[in-house]
């Protein structure tokens, strides 16, 4: 299933930032001593500079929300994809992460193959769950019928007894594990009906409306205007939603040292996604979620005020140990006077704001002595 | 007084022991109270090999009810039940499961010899205490012997070989006045283990001494850190002007770096920047992305942490840093209390229940990172071949130089040193050859570079953690789509290469017709 993906993949998430490289090579051959090249050339590359970023239509962004809780959404399903397949960016409000809301829905609704192959997300979670309340099930039941055995028996006899069972029923447990994983694959799971529609999802010819969009989170939207401008809106405008609209800097310093954390992560290559559901602030994938598990865990940790409390600490590494990813607390410290910040950022030179704080990192990781004594 | 470099004879100390047979469930008080006429009482174990044979019978009690297994095998740990379940068979497994334990314990020899009766007084006003006839194993890796031959343990060793009936501690009568038979029965009063514990000076101290005991119980060798320690860091004179001028330039340079870098950033996040300026591929693009946020400067070889001790030695004395308490080795034999090598970690330790520490900020991890001083696993990583002997110093003078020269006057003396060699080559780790790079920077981003143990004491509930450096600024992960052209290339080349004489006939790829 994954390795029949791999290729797709591998062509779908071909770029890892929304602004693409121009390709060279499918330009023609420049032959100096004919000017006829020269002109075939320029006009070629021409067209793949137009082409090649979407820069002539920016992407739609709508702040909704009120001041509080102001939410970056993009609506239009063009720009929803674009920004998913182009570097990972934000979530599907209906869907796990990616928006597939519309595709799942659609085929349900026309009957065509059930669970779609765009949707192998959801119905993996779902499979998945399945598959272990029927683990459950079987196991509970081999432990009633062992308890009948131990209350019926005594003596060194049933002991002996009890244990060949055990290992009868371990094994049986693990050939039912077995046979799971191995019906995986071709469990073409059409029988998914329970969903049940409502009108006012279908417009008068009844056609499925989109009802999904994306969310960013403000460190996205940041990234897709500040750095690499793809979306309609200047940072500016952005800070002003998204923030406050009059700036002081206790009201944007978080903001920014969560930015440069970001950043400095992005920059680096890796895809960066929110690691709320591990208690953190940001997770690291190499190039993104359909490749590989999520390999390291991002806490941002403001200098100017130290977290003193060891639960804290605690917590999360066990949560994050127990997912088996690698935590790291970056540091990120300002190297300027806050006065100055505010002169930049007033200015509108967030380059020079940003590029005043520092980042460090540790990484945080339980120690056993038992297991580390050679 | 013994010396310490004359102790070797493992088995005569063992062979007596094993003789004793006598038992006594005399705890550690009542034994302390007739100690005076000491000769035809049989004292607590003696020394640490003993205890070892203890351990080994414990076993052999319970691994006889197992009537299928003669041998001495160490049981495995039995699966536990999630609840009771009201059955006879689980109250009976119970029940053989405690007796077996007090089986273990109630046949065990307990006591020790009276000739191998070491003891150990303390002196309040060196907080630390004089052993009087020191033998045993504890010799190798505890203890400090004086210009006057004295052997002395420090407050935490003390304790700890008093808990495990090691030593029998005792302290001065504060009637004794005579200097000359200072140290005789008359003059001496048994301590109890909870006397000893009345003698710590403050929470930490005894928190710090838990840390250690716990260490201690598991084998590790632990040594409080003290500034003759073997050190990594050779150069111990400093030269002020060099380094002077070298931070001067360093300002300079970084001023005008990050003027530079402003610029480029003014350009590059200019909001039409990406209409004049196409990028030919991704990594040019990350490349300049990468310039927005700075990140902090990470040692990673042996000349880097060098430069960095240098710059920390410079600056050290501002501020109120945590300091490091110990240097943990990994259980080991060859260890060498006297030129010892570079510790395999060291430990910080912090209650996280005392008002008056904090876990460590960032600038005190700093701190801490700069005046680590032991084996930086990392630079094995990078060569497997690193001889940290030749790189570790004593007083200035290589280590791997010390122990040839203590060599030879041990072969002058005596016979030559067998052991030492055959040891050495057992250390080398073994490592799967050749990974690749993508592995090997994965590894670098795990593991990180310097690293520190934080034992973090909570109401007597030690739990460790350990703080790594990472540097994930200075990696680039990002992915390089294969393009196009680059396939067919190599393809092409391929397919010339294997039929060098067709390649008119191969019309797969265009351009070739």
């Amino acid at each position: 299933m994954v390795k029949h993906n791999a290729r797709s993949n591998n062509v779908r998430y071909k770029y890892p930032l929304p602004i693409h490289p121009v390709d060279t090579t499918s330009l023609p051959h420049l032959i100096l001593q004919n000017p006829l090249s020269w002109i075939h050339w320029s006009y070629k590359y021409y067209k793949l500079v137009c082409n090649s970023t979407n820069l002539c239509d920016r992407i739609n962004v709508e702040i909704t929300g009120g001041d509080i809780y102001p939410h970056v959404m993009v609506e239009d399903a063009q720009g929803m994809t674009y920004l998913w397949e182009n570097g990972f960016f934000g979530t599907g409000t209906l869907s796990r992460s990616e928006p597939t809301w519309f595709n799942r829905t659609d085929k349900l609704v026309n009957g065509t193959e059930g669970w779609g192959q765009d949707s192998q997300l959801e119905k993996i979670t779902r499979n998945r769950r399945l598959e272990r309340s029927e683990f459950k099930k079987l196991r509970e039941k081999l432990e009633n019928e062992l308890l009948i055995l131990r209350q019926q028996s005594n003596g060194d006899e049933s002991l002996e007894k009890i244990s060949e069972v055990v290992l009868k029923q371990r094994e049986q447990l693990r050939a039912f594990k077995a046979s799971q994983e191995q019906n995986h694959g071709d469990e073409g799971d059409n029988t998914v009906n329970d969903l049940e529609f409502d009108e006012q999802m279908f417009d008068d010819e009844g056609n499925l409306l989109p009802l999904e969009s994306l969310e960013l989170m403000p460190v996205e939207a940041t990234f897709l205007t500040f750095a690499l401008p793809v979306l309609n809106i200047t940072p500016t405008q952005l800070f002003q939603r998204v923030l406050t609209p009059t700036p002081t800097y206790e009201t944007i310093h978080n903001f920014i040292i969560q930015y440069a954390s970001y950043h400095h992560y992005r920059s680096h290559g890796w895809c960066v996604r929110s690691g709320i559901k591990f208690g953190c602030d940001y997770l690291l994938y190499k190039r993104g979620p359909p490749f590989q598990h999520a390999e390291f865990c991002i806490t941002v940790m403001d200098n100017d005020s130290p977290r003193d409390d060891y639960t804290w600490y605690s917590r999360i590494s066990r949560v994050i140990g127990g997912a088996k990813k690698t935590w790291i607390l970056s540091y990120v410290s300002r190297t300027t006077s806050k006065e100055q910040i505010m002169k930049w950022w007033e200015k509108e030179q967030y380059h020079k704001v940003f590029h005043a704080y520092e980042v460090n990192e540790i990484i945080y990781k339980r120690w056993v002595p038992g297991k580390n004594r050679d | 007084m013994a010396d310490v470099g004359n102790i070797t004879g493992k088995k005569s100390v063992k062979k007596p022991s094993k003789k004793s047979r006598n038992k006594t469930h005399k705890d550690n008080n009542i034994t302390n109270e007739l100690s005076n006429d000491n000769d035809d009482l049989i004292q607590q174990a003696a020394d640490s090999d003993l205890e070892d044979d203890a351990l080994g019978q414990d076993w052999s009690e319970i691994a006889k009810l197992n009537k299928k297994n003669a041998q001495l095998i160490i049981p495995k740990r039995g699966e536990k039940d999630y609840e009771p379940d009201g059955t006879n068979i689980q109250e009976l497994l119970l029940y053989r499961a405690r007796e077996a334990m007090f089986d273990a314990l109630s046949n065990s020899a307990r006591g020790g010899i009276v000739k191998n009766e070491v003891k150990a007084v303390y002196i309040p006003n060196k907080h630390s205490a004089l052993v009087l006839n020191p033998k045993g194993t504890f010799l190798q890796t505890m203890g400090n012997v004086d210009n006057d031959d004295n052997f002395w343990l420090n407050f935490n060793e003390f304790l700890y070989l008093a808990e495990r009936g090691t030593v029998i501690p005792y302290c001065l009568k504060l009637t004794s006045t005579s200097t000359d038979k200072l140290y005789e029965d008359d003059n001496l009063l048994p301590l109890g283990i909870e006397d000893i514990y009345a003698f710590f000076k403050t929470q930490h101290e005894m928190d710090q001494f838990s840390v250690f005991a716990h260490l201690k119980r598991l084998g590790f060798v632990v040594n409080r850190i003290s500034a003759k320690d073997t050190t990594y860091y050779s150069n111990l004179k400093q030269n002020f002007l060099k380094s002077a001028t070298h931070s001067v330039f360093k300002q300079i340079t970084s001023l005008f770096i990050s003027q530079k870098t402003n610029m480029f950033n003014a350009l590059f996040y200019n909001p039409l920047h990406f209409k004049f300026i196409k990028y030919t591929s991704t990594p040019q693009i990350y490349r300049k992305l990468k310039h927005l946020i700075p990140h902090a400067w990470v040692p990673k070889n042996l000349y880097q942490l060098q430069d960095s001790k240098r710059e920390f030695i410079n600056q050290k004395s501002k501020g109120n840093f945590l300091e490091l308490t110990y240097n943990v080795w990994k259980p080991q034999t060859n260890y060498k209390k006297k030129n010892t090598n570079l510790p395999d970690y060291q430990v910080l330790v912090y209650n996280k229940n005392d008002n008056k520490q904090h876990f460590p900020t960032n600038d005190d991890l700093k701190h801490i990172f700069a005046s680590l001083n032991y084996k930086f696993e990392f630079l094995d990583e990078v060569d497997d071949e690193f001889e940290w002997d030749k790189h570790s110093y004593i007083n200035g003078v290589s280590r791997s130089v010390v122990l040839k020269q203590t060599q030879k006057k041990k072969t002058n003396l005596s016979k030559p040193n067998i052991q030492s060699k055959p040891v050495k080559n057992q250390s080398k780790k073994f490592r799967p050859p050749s990974t690749t790079s993508h592995a090997k920077q994965m590894r670098r981003l795990k593991n990180g570079y310097r690293s520190f143990l934080l034992a973090v004491m909570d109401n007597g509930i030690i739990s460790f953690l350990k703080i790594s450096e990472a540097d994930l600024g200075s990696e680039d992960v990002w992915y390089v789509p294969t393009t196009q052209s680059k396939i067919k290339k190599t393809q092409y080349q391929y397919k010339k290469r294997q039929s060098p004489k067709s390649n008119t006939t191969t019309d797969g790829t265009g351009k070739l017709v």
